[in-house]
């Protein structure tokens, strides 16, 4: 029997396949169809059942059978064969000579890299962490290169190897062993880590996203500024229990929003600076404030955010459907069933906004309102 | 039932058909709508491993630089 998970959103079904990991938005009767394949029956009685419930003829129901079986079912109920991690043949450079502590949660990170690229990589986010104090050190992490790859080892155990261009892959594996690492968690226990910032007021945090661009970051920024807590920028984890964590980064911030934010933090001025050549940006790290690692709690809503200069204020609730169309593939999420139901049921009860804003004064109003339940 | 078309001769013949007609046309018309939508679907892939975003990618090219060689 295939594993699969569904659940009903507005008026369509989202079905999640285990073997594929997919998560496929469906007519309510296509769900149906597809459960009944998943349960063995005959297609010959599943379209015999459906050409009587629909009035068609047994040809036409035999075709949207063999359409969702041949589309749908097969390609997500096959175990895809990924290529099997391969430990490649390395050997860690003895010149290690870039070396950073860091102290995250009461625990001292070093970090070795063989060069100042790599170091570049990695260091900028968490610059604001860095500690003089090496005497006690609980994890040691290596980065090099190797047969054209970058790699990460911790503790002397191999995480893996990326090309240049899964660079993004490498620094999102670092931050979540240092996640691990703080929290004791091994990766199975969370349920995903969302491309987001996280805001706190009181007991709740509201999640804040949107595409690359778009203002998360600043708004972050922005909302602390208010006395809001900040909880994390770009990469946020929640556990199996749907609790959402603090991860320390600093809040990068671009440099067209730096003037915005220079009255809240005039030390953004003299901050330093990071020119992303490849993408032709350049931003400054603002470290976050109060960073409370002992904070585990639910989230009360996702605000789809954009920051418009020609719009002033506008916020709607938004269809849970295109929410979920966007947040899925800017995530990773867990593919155990556990954590698979998790994300689904932790999904169906979160509101969905779009805010698009140009008046600072009232976006605040507005997440103030949705965590104090007057929107 | 064929009327002609006052405007002019030269157009062919409209057809006219009863409401009852009409409906039963629209009737199969939504079906297969409705067929079609049970066929359609949205097909998501959440990321394979965790990633920062991808804007924090790289001081520079390294390839161009010769940093993975």
């Amino acid at each position: 029997m295939h594993e699969f998970l569904s659940k009903a959103v507005e008026n369509k079904s989202i079905v999640w396949f285990k073997a594929s990991n997919s998560y496929i938005i469906l007519e309510e009767i296509a769900a149906q169809l597809v459960h009944q394949i998943l349960e063995n029956k005959t297609p010959q009685k599943i379209a015999s059942t459906l050409a009587e419930k629909l009035t068609i003829s047994e040809q036409e129901a035999t075709h949207i059978v063999k359409n969702l079986n041949d589309r749908l079912v097969i390609p997500n109920t096959i175990k895809n064969s990924e290529a099997p991690t391969i430990k490649r043949e390395y050997e860690i450079p003895s010149n290690l000579t870039f070396k950073k502590h860091y102290l995250i949660n009461r625990k001292i990170f070093k970090v070795e890299f063989a060069n100042e690229f790599q170091l570049s990589l990695l260091h900028p986010k968490f610059a604001h962490l860095e500690t003089q104090e090496s005497s006690k050190i609980d994890h040691t992490f290596q980065v090099f290169n190797s047969n054209h790859l970058i790699h990460l080892v911790l503790d002397g155990e191999f995480i893996g190897a990326w090309e240049s261009k899964n660079i993004h892959y490498f620094q999102g594996k670092f931050s979540m062993k240092i996640i691990e690492c703080i929290y004791n968690k091994n990766e199975a226990e969370w349920m995903g880590v969302f491309h987001a910032s996280a805001i706190n007021f009181k007991d709740e945090n509201i999640l804040i996203l949107g595409d690359s661009g778009n203002g998360k970051s600043t708004s972050l920024a922005l909302l602390q500024a208010q006395g809001f807590q900040c909880i994390a920028d770009d990469f946020v984890p929640i556990d199996q229990a749907q609790n959402v964590y603090s991860f320390p980064a600093g809040i990068s911030i671009k440099k067209k929003a730096v003037s915005v934010l220079l009255k809240e933090y005039p030390t953004l001025e003299t901050s330093a600076e990071y020119h992303y050549e490849r993408l032709n940006k350049t931003v400054r790290y603002l470290p976050p404030q109060q960073i409370d690692y002992h904070k585990k709690v639910p989230c009360k809503a996702l605000v789809f955010i954009k920051y418009d200069a020609t719009i002033d204020f506008e916020i709607s609730e938004m269809s849970k459907l295109k929410a979920f169309e966007n947040l899925v593939p800017d995530s990773w999420i867990s593919s155990s069933s556990k954590n698979a139901a998790s994300f689904l049921e932790w999904f169906e009860k979160m509101p969905c906004y779009q805010l698009t804003y140009s008046n600072n004064e009232l976006m605040y109003t507005a997440i103030k309102r949705i965590f104090e339940d007057e929107l | 039932m064929k009327s002609k078309n006052p405007q002019n001769d030269n157009v062919s013949d409209e057809i006219t058909i009863s409401r009852k007609e009409a409906l039963k046309k629209i009737g199969k018309y939504g079906k297969y709508t409705a067929l079609t939508a049970i066929g359609t679907f949205i097909i998501l892939h959440p990321k394979k491993a965790q990633a920062t975003s991808v804007d924090h990618s790289g001081l520079i090219t390294p390839d161009a630089n010769g940093f993975f060689d």
